[in-house]
């Protein structure tokens, strides 16, 4: 009976309760877009992060990996001594640079990396095959269309160019093999890869046994920290960055869109609260002479305090699924603009949806209902009953 | 031979405090009500007739004396076991009727009965029995709002009996009608009475009062006659 | 004997190089002027012994905010020997004479300048500006989901109150007053209620972006304004406030005066 009451009662005065659901929908939204943008982020990284398995990253002391044009030097022992350790699955050295391509009287230019293809875990093979000589190169589908060129054929590729002499420098012919999916890359940049030495000794004696990044992959089940260790004692001049401390590091760069996200959840999370207890509030009021009649007839403390936090729970519960959609469909867009940052990898979501996330939101909001709903109630269910009906008679 | 008391009400008292001035809504009133009697309550504005039907019915506390109803003193009970008592024990019609409004006349009825934990098929059944008592079996899926003001009472009627109650207390159940359908209404009350309820109404209708079988008289808080 | 003694006492005094660093790093390494520290291109390997001479505060260059690099400032020749990077610069910065000259000006060097481009700063900071743009569309964005949800509430809050008072409107209705009168007192209400709550919320806003300034200045180490309030922003806050809150008193205040006066007693 308390629920068909409730129900009754919401259709008495169906447009603000569509209203308050509505409103209560929007509110759920942005609760449940903030919920998934506090540990979207975060998980998102780490799934970019673990997506081919390399736990530890080596980048220029002082740095996070590709986060400046520094470069570490003797790459070539440093290589060599880590994979002297058995519980090293893959060393994967990447070095990272501009090319460029002329065409004629203009030119293509592109992002670079050298690496070994054997052990490299920033691309995905499209079609074709990897970049196996030290004379092939793979390119991803933006410089593909860039360079209207196809698989088998030779491209002029320059490491640099001097605009003052208008010459380019480190040119090597280079057969494209294949097309790529660049795991790290960001949403339209152009970038290709090719084999570490080629890179290196386009780049001059400057950039000879260079490297920007050096991801390790541990065997399953070894000591990370124990790995750690063993990279520290061959004394590389780098910064050893875990997968933990490098999304430490990354969360302390987006700490605006986590704080944002706790505020603005917090915020919606209020306003629904509010919009409900006003309902609520003013329904039981116009109804404070029906509430005492029915105390009269009988119907207990209990059972009037159930009847009005449910019609404040349905209308969170309610209001809250249609904000879930809602949410997801902002989620999205939400998450449109954030990944245009610049040089954001493309395979970073902001807005991640977890069915945590969505059980977390809903949670809240069906809290917030109760709350919302308890306070008017218990007021109601204590008035004295006597006075409550000669009062609403007057009236 | 009178049949028992089903109300013994003894030296009740009731005092409101506005600030320091004190209103002795009641003062010490002691009558009893045999079961099946039918008891009209009469008397001015303002002499305490309400105050002693809702003393009578639980839902207000008397500043001094006792109510037992059936053997149970409820003057002195909590809220909890006074409405559980009321619940079960006591029918109320009011002069506004106080039907839900978003619940149908069948629904109505069923009210206290699903409150008193009756199940869902023994509930419907004797809403509709009451329903065709009181003349309304054809009404029964009508809101109140579709009811004309002595159908409304009549369905408040019907509610006030669901429980079997000992007693049916009723205030100003004819305030709000015209003379024909307030007529209706004391018949209604008087075949109630015939078929063993014991009535306790307050009222200024001097038709409904004349039905009744006993009349109480009171003035400034007091029973003057009766 | 005396002589490489004094030669060497010469050499001990050379005078050294002097730099500028920034405030972060002098608070964070513990340097104040006049402190000497050694500087190289590569970490740990033997490099330029400097005098600090100025401690400096960076600019409010937003592109700086989320990087936590530390900056120096020392002579163009002195960079160029310590970093190998011969006779070459990434940029030059040049200041006209006056507003006016400054497309002559790039003319001028695109044409003479072999292998160089002009460009207005202006433009660069345009360009370089895209991750703040980023930023701003998605405030943009929070901001009309919030609008809409305002309006939402503002509007189920004006109906809750014309309900509460349906039988003070229908007695007067009752009495002569007319449609009008009943629609503009809720619409003036409404309008009322709407500057009130704008008036709170640009007080709320303006402690709110005095703290946020604060928090981040103090987190990111930057002199950059994270919020401003300007006179447009409050303009467009009150005003969309004004519209919201007389469209919701519109709403509904048609609502009520199209119910009659008996419906709204509730006969």
């Amino acid at each position: 009976m308390p629920i068909a009451l409730a129900w009754a009662s919401l259709r008495r005065h169906g447009t603000r309760t569509m209203l308050a659901m509505l409103g209560v929908a929007v509110a759920a939204a942005m609760l449940l877009d903030m919920v998934m943008m506090s540990t979207g982020m975060r998980e998102s990284f780490r799934s970019l992060l673990l997506s081919r398995g390399f736990q530890l990253r080596l980048s220029p002391k002082g740095t996070l990996p590709f986060d400046t044009e520094a470069s570490m030097g003797n790459t070539r022992e440093l290589v060599r001594k880590l994979r002297t350790n058995p519980n090293f699955v893959a060393v994967s050295p990447v070095l990272g640079g501009s090319i460029h391509f002329p065409r004629g009287d203009s030119v293509v230019t592109s992002s670079a990396l050298g690496l070994e293809p054997r052990v490299q875990g920033d691309y995905e093979l499209v079609s074709g095959r990897d970049p196996l000589a030290p004379n092939e190169i793979v390119v991803n589908d933006e410089l593909y269309r860039a360079l209207g060129a196809r698989i088998g054929d030779t491209l002029a590729v320059a490491n640099g160019y001097d605009p003052q002499t208008r010459e380019y420098t480190g040119v090597r012919r280079l057969v494209l093999t294949g097309r790529v999916r660049f795991l790290y890359g960001a949403t339209r940049q152009r970038a290709a890869a090719m084999e570490l030495r080629t890179l290196q000794q386009m780049g001059g004696s400057e950039r000879d046994d260079a490297s920007s990044l050096v991801m390790i992959r541990v065997r399953e089940g070894a000591s990370i920290d124990s790995a750690m260790e063993f990279i520290k004692e061959q004394g590389p001049r780098a910064n050893l960055v875990s997968t933990e401390s490098a999304l430490d590091q990354v969360d302390m760069r987006l700490r605006y869109f986590r704080q944002l996200a706790v505020i603005l959840g917090s915020v919606s999370l209020f306003v629904g609260f509010l919009l409900v207890t006003t309902l609520i509030t003013v329904s039981v009021n116009e109804r404070i002479g029906e509430i005492a009649v029915m105390r009269a007839l009988g119907v207990s403390r209990a059972h009037v305090v159930q009847q009005i936090v449910l019609e404040g729970m349905t209308i969170s519960l309610i209001g809250a699924f249609a904000g879930l959609l809602l949410g997801l469909a902002t989620g999205r867009y939400l998450n449109g603009i954030l990944s245009s940052f610049p040089g954001l990898p493309e395979a970073i979501d902001f807005f991640l949806f977890q069915p945590k996330a969505a059980w977390t939101a809903l949670g809240l909001l069906a809290l917030s209902g109760i709350a919302a709903g308890v306070y008017p109630a218990f007021r109601a269910s204590s008035l004295p009953i006597a006075t409550t009906l000669r009062e609403e008679a007057i009236a | 031979m009178t049949a028992p008391a089903v109300v013994r009400a003894r030296d009740l008292t009731r005092e409101y405090s506005f600030g320091k001035e004190i209103v002795h809504a009641l003062s010490g009133v002691t009558f009893d009500v045999p079961e099946g009697d039918y008891v009209a309550i009469v008397g001015p504005s303002g002499c305490g007739k309400s105050t002693l039907l809702n003393l009578l019915g639980a839902i207000d506390r008397p500043t001094r004396g006792s109510v037992v109803i059936n053997g149970t003193d409820v003057a002195r009970m909590n809220d909890r076991d006074a409405t559980s008592f009321r619940l079960r024990n006591i029918g109320f019609v009011f002069q506004r009727f106080y039907l839900m409004p978003t619940l149908s006349a069948r629904e109505n009825v069923e009210l206290p009965m699903a409150e008193a934990g009756v199940s869902k098929l023994d509930r419907i059944a004797r809403a509709k029995e009451l329903l065709a008592y009181v003349g309304l079996a054809h009404r029964e899926r009508h809101r109140p709002s579709e009811l004309s003001g002595g159908e409304q009472q009549r369905v408040a009627i019907a509610r006030a009996l669901s429980n079997h109650p000992a007693i049916l207390l009723a205030d100003e159940p004819t305030g709000e009608l015209d003379a024909r359908t307030g007529a209706e209404i004391i018949g209604l009350f008087g075949r109630l009475n015939r078929d063993g309820t014991t009535l306790i109404v307050v009222t200024h209708d001097e038709e409904l009062a004349s039905a009744a079988s006993r009349k109480i008289h009171m003035r400034d808080g007091l029973i003057v006659d009766g | 004997m005396i002589i490489p003694f004094l030669a060497a006492v010469f050499l001990l005094q050379a005078p050294q190089r002097a730099i500028a660093i920034d405030e972060r790093l002098a608070a964070d390494a513990n340097l104040k002027v006049g402190d000497r520290v050694t500087l190289s291109p590569i970490p740990e390997t033997p490099g330029d012994t400097v005098v600090i001479s100025a401690i400096v505060r960076r600019g409010t260059d937003p592109a700086e905010v989320a990087r936590s690099e530390y900056r120096i400032r020392m002579h163009l020749d002195h960079l160029q020997t310590l970093a190998r990077y011969g006779d070459r610069v990434d940029r030059f910065a040049i200041a006209t004479r006056s507003e006016s000259s400054i497309d002559r000006t790039i003319d001028q060097i695109n044409s003479a300048a072999f292998g160089f481009e002009a460009h207005r700063s202006k433009d660069i900071a345009v360009g370089t500006s895209k991750t703040f743009q980023v930023v701003s569309r998605f405030h943009k964005a929070i901001g009309v989901i919030t609008i809409v949800a305002s309006a939402i509430f503002l509007l189920c809050i004006m109906l809750l109150k014309v309900e509460e008072r349906r039988r003070d409107v229908a007695a007067l209705r009752l009495m002569g007053i007319s449609r009008r009168t009943v629609m503009r007192s809720v619409i003036i209400e409404a309008a009322l209620l709407a500057l009130v709550g704008s008036a709170l919320g640009i007080g709320v806003g303006w402690l709110g972006s005095l703290f946020i300034n604060w928090y981040y200045r103090g987190v990111y180490r930057t002199p950059v304004a994270f919020s401003i309030i300007t006179p447009s922003i409050v303009t467009l806050a009150v005003t969309l406030s004004l519209v919201l809150g007389i469209t919701a008193g519109i709403l509904a205040s048609l609502r009520l005066v199209r119910t009659p006066p008996l419906v709204l007693f509730g006969r």
